[in-house]
C-alpha cells in the first residue's frame, strides 16, 4: 500500500466519482464540482504562460504595437457584460467566424472531399490484384449508396430506393464496428482506473 | 416469472459487480496470449523505423486528456520509447488544453527510464537536445498553419518559459519541412484538423494514436495515405508495445498490454449479456 | 450598424482568407502569418470570457443562495486555489501544479469516464435487441468486431482478425467515407452561407 498522500488523494477522489454507481450522493456532487473548478484554474493558468502572456503581451512589451489590434479585438469580448456597448462582441466574434470559414472552404474540398473521391473512383491499376478490385467496387457502391441514404431533398423511389436500403446495410455494418470498437473504448478507461487502485494505491499488483 | 423474463431482468449491480470481477480476476491470474498486430499500426512503426536519425525530427502532439490516458498514455510511452532508441529528436506539442500536464510525465518518465539505463552521455536523452516539450496553443488552425512557415513564431518559448531559440534542437528545425511526421495522440478531432491543414497544405506526414471510439472514423484517410499510419485504442498501443519489444527497443511490455486479457474477458461477458437479452426478447415475443 | 459592421468584416475576412490560399506570394504569405497570430490570441481570449461566463454563474448562485450553493463554493475555491498555484508559481514538471493535475484533475476525469463502461454494459445488456435485419446486421458486425480484434479470437477461428480487418476496412470505411462526404459538404455550404451573411445566428437576437 502506497504512503504517498497524492496517492492517497487521487485514490480517495477515484472513489467518489465511483460512489455515483450506487446512487447521486454529497460525496460524488462535492468531487464533480471540484472537478470543474480544479479544471478551469488550470485552464487559466495555461492560457497566461502559453498564450496570452509569450504570443501577445511580450511581443508588446517589446514595441510590436501591431499587436494592439487583437488585444483591442480581445477586449471587445468582455463588452459582452457593459449593456450600452454589448454589440461590440459581434466584432471579434465576426473576425474569427469569417477568418475560421474562409480558411475552412478550401481545406474541406481539398482535404475531405476531392482526395477522398480520388480514393473512391475504381482505375485499371485498382484491379492489379483481382480481389482487392472487387473489394474496391464494393467500396464504391457503399460510399454511394450511403450518399442516397443521406440525400432527403427528394423522395427514395425508383432506383433511389433500393441504393437507399443499401446505404442503410453499409451504415448498420459500419456502426455495428463503430459499436464494436467503443466496447474497447469505455472498458479501457474502467481498466486504467483499476490499475491505479491495485496497483501504485493498494500494491496488489505491479 | 418464466425464464426468459429473468434472463431480461438482471439487476444492474450485479452486472456492475461482474464486469469490476471481470476487470480485475486478469491481473491476479495473468495469461499471455499474443497480439496479432493490424496492418495499419505496422505501418506507422515502419514509418518511424524508415526515418533517417539525424536528417528530421518526429514531433508529437499530446491531444489526448486524462479521461482517455489508458489508450493514448502508454501509446505515448511506446513512440517515445522508439524515437529515442532510434536516436531520433523528438518535438512535443499540445493544442488540447488537459494535453501538457500527460505530455511532461511522458517525457519524464521515458527519458528517465532510458537514462537510468544508459552507459554513457551518447545513450542518455538531454531536454533541449534530443527532445523539447513547447506546450500548449490556442488556436489551434492557425497554430498549425504558421507553423508552416515558423515554429518559434508559434512557441516564442516552451512550456517551461524557456526561449525557444536557446535550445540546440530548435537550432535546425524551423518549420514543417524539418520534420519527418508529425504523430496526433488524441481522443477527438484534432487528427483531422491536422490533416486539413499542415498534411493538405504543406505535405506533411501524419500518423495518428486514436482512442478505439475515433478510430473507425479515420480508416478513409488511413486508405487514401492522408495517414501514413494509425494506433488504435488500447490494442493499438498494446500492439505497438509489443512491436519495441520484439525489435529489441525495450525488454518489458507496458500497461497497455496487461489491460488486454481484461479487455478480452470483458468483450466476452458482453457478448454473453447481449445474446442473453435477446434471447429473452425472442421468447417472450413468441409468447406474446 | 451594430450589425452591418460586423456582418461586413466576416465577408471581408471570410473572402480573404479564400483567396489568400491560392496565392503563394509572399506579400500574401506575411499578411497571412499576421492574421494567423491574431488568430491565436483572439481563441484565448475567448476562452477567458468561457471561465467568466462560469465565474459569473457560480457567484450568482452563491449571491442568491440556490440550491447547491454550498457547491458553488467548492468550485469557485478550487478554480482559485489553482489558478493562483499555476500564476505564480509556475507550471514546472516538479511544480505543485503539476502534481495536482495528476492527483487531482487526472483521476477525476478518468474516473468520470471509467463510469461509462458500467453504463454501455448496462444499456448492452437491456436495450440492444436484434429487432429488424438492419439491427441484425449492426449486432453482428459488433460480435465480429469485438471478438476478432482481441488476442483470443484467431483461436476460434483463424480467419476471424482477418475477418474484422475486412470489416474495418471496406464496408465501415465506405459508410465513413459517406457520412463524411456528406459532412464536408454540409459544413463548405454552411461556411459560404455564414460569409456571405445568409447564416446570420451569431449575431444574436438584441438590436
Amino acid at each position: 500500500m502506497s504512503f504517498d498522500p497524492w496517492v492517497w488523494i487521487g485514490a480517495l477522489l477515484t472513489l467518489m466519482i465511483f460512489s455515483f454507481l450506487y446512487r447521486d450522493n454529497p460525496v460524488y456532487r462535492f468531487a464533480e464540482h471540484l472537478f470543474v473548478g480544479v479544471a478551469n484554474g488550470y485552464f487559466i493558468a495555461l492560457y497566461w504562460h502559453n498564450s496570452l502572456r509569450p504570443n501577445l503581451f511580450e511581443p508588446l512589451s517589446q514595441g510590436n504595437m501591431i499587436y494592439l489590434v487583437p488585444l483591442l479585438l480581445g477586449l471587445m469580448y468582455f463588452a459582452r457584460f457593459i449593456p450600452p456597448i454589448s454589440w461590440m462582441v459581434r466584432i471579434p466574434i465576426g473576425f474569427m467566424i469569417g477568418w475560421s470559414s474562409g480558411i475552412s472552404i478550401p481545406a474541406a474540398f481539398q482535404a475531405l472531399v476531392l482526395k477522398q473521391i480520388e480514393g473512391t473512383v475504381i482505375l485499371p491499376g485498382s484491379f492489379a490484384n483481382p480481389i482487392e478490385g472487387i473489394w474496391s467496387l464494393v467500396i464504391l457502391t457503399g460510399v454511394i449508396a450511403t450518399l442516397v441514404y443521406f440525400y432527403f431533398s427528394t423522395e427514395h423511389k425508383g432506383v433511389l430506393r433500393p441504393a437507399s436500403r443499401l446505404g442503410i446495410i453499409f451504415i448498420m455494418i459500419g456502426f455495428g464496428a463503430s459499436f464494436g470498437y467503443t466496447v474497447m473504448a469505455r472498458v479501457s478507461l474502467l481498466i486504467g482506473r483499476i490499475q491505479f487502485l491495485l496497483g501504485p494505491w493498494l500494491g496488489l499488483i505491479r | 416469472m418464466r425464464w426468459y423474463e429473468r434472463i431480461m431482468a438482471i439487476d444492474r449491480r450485479i452486472i456492475y459487480l461482474f464486469l469490476t470481477l471481470f476487470i480485475i480476476v486478469p491481473f491476479f491470474i495473468p495469461f499471455t496470449i499474443g497480439q496479432n498486430i493490424m496492418p495499419q499500426t505496422r505501418r506507422l512503426f515502419d514509418f518511424i523505423e524508415s526515418i533517417p536519425p539525424d536528417e528530421k525530427v518526429v514531433m508529437i502532439s499530446f491531444d489526448y486528456t486524462p479521461q482517455t490516458a489508458p489508450e493514448c498514455h502508454p501509446m505515448a510511452h511506446a513512440l517515445l520509447r522508439h524515437c529515442f532508441g532510434r536516436k531520433l529528436n523528438v518535438i512535443g506539442v499540445s493544442f488540447d488544453p488537459q494535453g501538457p500536464g500527460l505530455a511532461v510525465e511522458a517525457f519524464d518518465n521515458v527519458a528517465g527510464i532510458i537514462n537510468r539505463e544508459a552507459r554513457n552521455h551518447q545513450d542518455s536523452v538531454i531536454y533541449g537536445e534530443d527532445y523539447i516539450y513547447l506546450g500548449w496553443k490556442s488556436g489551434m488552425v492557425a497554430a498549425l498553419l504558421q507553423m508552416g512557415e515558423s515554429i518559434s513564431s508559434v512557441y516564442p518559448r516552451d512550456h517551461f518559459r524557456n526561449p525557444v531559440d536557446s535550445f540546440p534542437i530548435m537550432a535546425r528545425v524551423r518549420s514543417y519541412k524539418e520534420i519527418a511526421i508529425s504523430i496526433i495522440l488524441a481522443a477527438s478531432a484534432y487528427p483531422e484538423e491536422w490533416i486539413l491543414y499542415p498534411q493538405s497544405r504543406y505535405g506533411l506526414a501524419i500518423g495518428a494514436g486514436l482512442t478505439a471510439v475515433m478510430a473507425p472514423q479515420y480508416y478513409p484517410f488511413v486508405q487514401t495515405g492522408q495517414l501514413s499510419g494509425m494506433m488504435s485504442g488500447m490494442k493499438g498501443a498494446a500492439e505497438y508495445e509489443k512491436l519495441i519489444v520484439d525489435h529489441g527497443y525495450t525488454s518489458e511490455l507496458g500497461s497497455a498490454e496487461r489491460g488486454m486479457n481484461s479487455q478480452s474477458l470483458i468483450h466476452i461477458l458482453i457478448i454473453i449479456l447481449i445474446v442473453m437479452g435477446n434471447i429473452g426478447f425472442f421468447f417472450s415475443r413468441r409468447t406474446k | 450598424m451594430k450589425k452591418k459592421i460586423p456582418l461586413y468584416l466576416c465577408l471581408l475576412v471570410g473572402l480573404v482568407m479564400i483567396v489568400q490560399f491560392f496565392i503563394p506570394h509572399p506579400v500574401s504569405s506575411q499578411f497571412n502569418s499576421i492574421i494567423l497570430k491574431w488568430a491565436i490570441i483572439l481563441t484565448a481570449f475567448a476562452m477567458i470570457l468561457a471561465i467568466g461566463n462560469l465565474i459569473q454563474h457560480h457567484a450568482g448562485r452563491i449571491a442568491r443562495q440556490q440550491s447547491g450553493w454550498f457547491y458553488s463554493i467548492v468550485t469557485l475555491a478550487g478554480m482559485a486555489a489553482m489558478a493562483i498555484i499555476g500564476l505564480f508559481w509556475g507550471v514546472r514538471a516538479d511544480s505543485l501544479f503539476q502534481k495536482i493535475y495528476l492527483n487531482v484533475l487526472a483521476p477525476l476525469g478518468a474516473t468520470m469516464f471509467a463510469l461509462l463502461a458500467y453504463y454501455m454494459a448496462s444499456a448492452a445488456y437491456r436495450a440492444f435487441r436484434a429487432r429488424s435485419l438492419e439491427a441484425t446486421l449492426l449486432l453482428l458486425a459488433a460480435f465480429i468486431v469485438m471478438v476478432g480484434f482481441m488476442p483470443f479470437g484467431r483461436f476460434i477461428h483463424s480467419q476471424l482478425p482477418s475477418f474484422a480487418e475486412w470489416i474495418m476496412r471496406v464496408p465501415n470505411m465506405a459508410s465513413q467515407r459517406g457520412i463524411m462526404l456528406g459532412v464536408a459538404f454540409g459544413s463548405i455550404a454552411t461556411a459560404l452561407k455564414i460569409i456571405l451573411g445568409i447564416e446570420r445566428s451569431w449575431l444574436g437576437d438584441k438590436e
